[in-house]
């Protein structure tokens, strides 16, 4: 049989998917000879612009530059898998989506308020192309995309995870940290997958592997961490870590615009 | 006649950059290293948010150096607080940082720079002739790996340490595996060193270069409150604006940093030659062996002194823990913290060079103003000047090898352009 071929790419973001897949350290060498490498650019520097049956894309679309290279890909792949929280929603660098304009963004950070990068709001693959499959996490657990690489090997299409982290927390008995520790654990709306790794550490969850699809009720989440004492400006960014695409939490958390704008000497 | 070299997609570097040359008759007319990468806006995102998890988000800024990152903004923090660590906390992370310098020199030196020197495209297309080299170099980033795992709570983006301390302490058997696996890899390290000794390092990039690295006090390390200039001057990391000098340079649209208006160095090279005499056990012996080949002069030799830290780093892990184990484990907790308002800079020497985070809060311990600077953007001048250097020198060659010998340059320094938040604007044309 002919090894598939695959690319693996990636946009705007800081490459962590990839190196997870670097990280495989004791299967790495096995797990790519099941391949044809046809492209792999943070760790090879031969590249064949050419068809492929699975293309691994990590990063956000951030730049106009991110969508051409992004069509061009999915032009070219029969599979598109949508590799980390950056490729499914944007990740961390969409918090302030609908929020904080480019030219303010460029501002704050470059002092210039012309948009030299022909940057876009950041937004993950599906919301421009077809994703066939989503690998959720910031980074992605490499055990999962490990997994998921199998089942394709064979032909099955990967399971994705539709139930939140706490089912894991109490799978490990650990303490709930709202709960007992009146902690902003973000675990009851989260994609889980994790293990419920920060709980088990003590520390409550963030969000790393963004709303869960369809069924996180952060509305709910809000009025359990309002209920604690946490002031509203801090559980709105603490719900947009991850979360800055996610219809429901932009609703809940718009009212901040205004408040963003002043701090900030917003124009708007 | 002018006519143009480029490099369209620079590999085997973590994100996305390209370098342009225009040549006119032997003379060079312009030379660009442009960085297309998009810019993610950290340090307007920030804004807002409060302390506690401030490390959490900026440690997302890059993947392989993110330990680095969270430690950076916690120290930032813990000084805009005043907030003083118990000698556990600061020995866990020492051990941390030690751990990530040999995750990611281990990654840059055997897969992204050694197949430049073996004449390969890749790690993995050089299994074939070299198979146990290549296992071993990934046993030993795996070693890395452990330390992230271990002390900090996963490979990449781990959330263990925090503002005052760490959330969980490690277990005696997990800190005794550890050691264990360090003392195994540590041959693999030392095979870094010979490897990049025996090369001939080329010479073409060599000119003057102005150094810095942090102090790290009595003994070689990546932590520290002063930064050393290899002018012999001294300052403290509160000064880091007058020493990066960030401005615009009209051809490129760039951020470029300088000193006194000279780029400079930052890196492994930068840390090795300014606190050599720190430098102990086999790293101080394989530094004294091959000290003629590391000159300031050549910023290629910058991978034979990351395998030196390779070494370094290795037996310093085992030696944090040897320490942490003999003063015996203690689940003490984080430091209370009382947010106030003000300023507070923290520095790391991340494994590309000096990283600087600076944030300034509100009375609720909520950001209102943050800046980072990596070290890949203090780089990126001088290896336009080593580019600038080089290129009269290679001129006679076919385009290929020239282009070749840019990579060279370029990778040498291990940049880290997903890092660069701040590196360039560049107008994609």
């Amino acid at each position: 049989m002919e090894k598939p071929r695959i690319g693996i790419f990636s946009l705007t973001g800081c490459g962590g998917d990839q190196l997870m897949i670097l990280n495989l350290e004791d299967e790495l060498l096995d797990l790519l000879s099941h391949f044809d490498i046809k492209s792999f650019q943070e760790a090879s520097s031969y590249e064949e612009t050419t068809e492929l049956d699975i293309a691994f894309v990590e990063g956000s679309v951030s730049t106009k530059t991110d969508l051409e290279r992004l069509k061009e890909i999915r032009n070219r792949c029969k599979l598109l898998i949508a590799l980390g929280d950056c490729a499914i929603d944007g990740c961390v660098q969409a918090m302030r989506n609908q929020q904080m304009t480019i030219a303010e963004k460029m501002r704050k950070v470059y002092g210039v308020e012309e948009d030299y990068y022909d940057v876009l709001e950041p937004k993950g693959l599906a919301a421009h192309v077809k994703v066939d499959i989503k690998i959720p996490g910031c980074p992605i657990e490499k055990t999962e995309v490990l997994h998921a690489i199998i089942s394709l090997l064979h032909g099955d299409m990967p399971e994705a995870i539709d139930y939140p982290v706490c089912v894991e927390c109490k799978l490990n008995e650990y303490p709930c940290v709202i709960i007992e520790k009146d902690m902003p654990c973000l675990g009851p709306i989260t994609t889980a997958g994790c293990d419920a790794r920060c709980p088990g550490l003590g520390l409550d969850c963030i969000g790393c592997r963004g709303p869960i699809k369809d069924e996180a009720n952060a509305a709910e989440e809000l009025n359990l961490l309002s209920e604690k004492g946490f002031d509203f400006e801090y559980i709105a960014n603490r719900l947009r870590f991850f979360g800055g695409n996610f219809e429901e939490i932009v609703k809940l958390t718009g009212s901040l615009k205004k408040k963003i704008g002043e701090g900030g000497q917003a124009d708007e | 006649m002018s006519r143009k070299i480029e490099v369209k997609h620079l590999t085997r570097v973590e994100g996305h950059g390209r370098i342009e040359v225009t040549i006119e008759g032997n003379t060079v007319k312009d030379v660009k290293m442009n960085i297309f990468e998009g810019p993610r806006f950290f340090e307007a995102f920030i804004e807002t948010v409060k302390y506690d998890k401030v490390p959490d988000i900026m440690r997302r800024i890059c993947a392989i150096c993110t330990a680095s990152h969270s430690l950076a903004s916690i120290r930032a923090i813990e000084k805009a607080f005043d907030v003083k660590v118990t000698p556990q906390t600061e020995l866990l992370r020492d051990l941390l940082i030690h751990g990530e310098m040999v995750e990611s020199h281990a990654l840059h030196v055997f897969a992204l720079a050694l197949p430049d020197f073996l004449g390969y495209p890749d790690v993995i297309r050089m299994t074939e002739k070299y198979p146990n080299e290549v296992k071993a170099a990934l046993q030993l980033k795996k070693a890395g790996n452990m330390v992230h795992n271990i002390v900090s709570g996963r490979e990449v983006h781990g959330m263990n340490e925090r503002v005052g301390g760490f959330s969980k302490i490690p277990a005696e058997e997990e800190l005794l595996k550890l050691k264990e696996v360090m003392q195994k890899v540590k041959p693999t390290a030392e095979l870094a060193v010979k490897l990049f000794s025996s090369f001939q390092i080329p010479k073409f990039a060599e000119s003057e270069n102005t150094l810095m690295a942090l102090d790290p006090g009595e003994k070689f390390g990546f932590l520290g409150d002063y930064v050393l200039i290899s002018t012999g001057e001294k300052f403290p990391i509160e000064r880091y604006k007058e020493l990066t000098n960030e401005k615009t340079v009209k051809h490129s649209h760039a951020k470029f940093s300088s000193y006194k208006g000279r780029p400079f160095m930052v890196g492994a090279l930068p840390r090795i030659l300014l606190n050599k005499d720190k430098l102990s056990g086999t790293a101080r012996e394989l530094f004294n062996q091959h000290k003629d080949m590391l000159t300031h002069r050549n910023s290629l030799t910058n991978n034979l002194a990351q395998a030196i830290e390779l070494v370094h780093s290795v037996e310093r892990c085992i030696e944090d823990i040897d320490v942490l184990l003999t003063t015996g484990l203690r689940n003490e907790g984080l430091v209370e913290i009382t947010p106030k308002a003000g300023q507070g800079i923290g520095a790391v020497e991340a494994p590309r060079g000096i990283l600087y985070h600076d944030y300034i809060f509100d009375e609720k311990g909520c950001i209102t103003k943050a800046n980072v600077i990596t070290p890949t953007a203090q780089n990126v001048a001088n290896i336009e000047k080593d580019f600038q250097v080089a290129i009269p020198r290679l001129i006679n060659q076919p385009e290929e090898k020239i282009r070749h010998g840019l990579e060279i340059i370029a990778r040498a320094y291990d940049p880290c352009i997903s890092c660069s938040v701040h590196v360039a604007i560049i107008k994609n044309a």
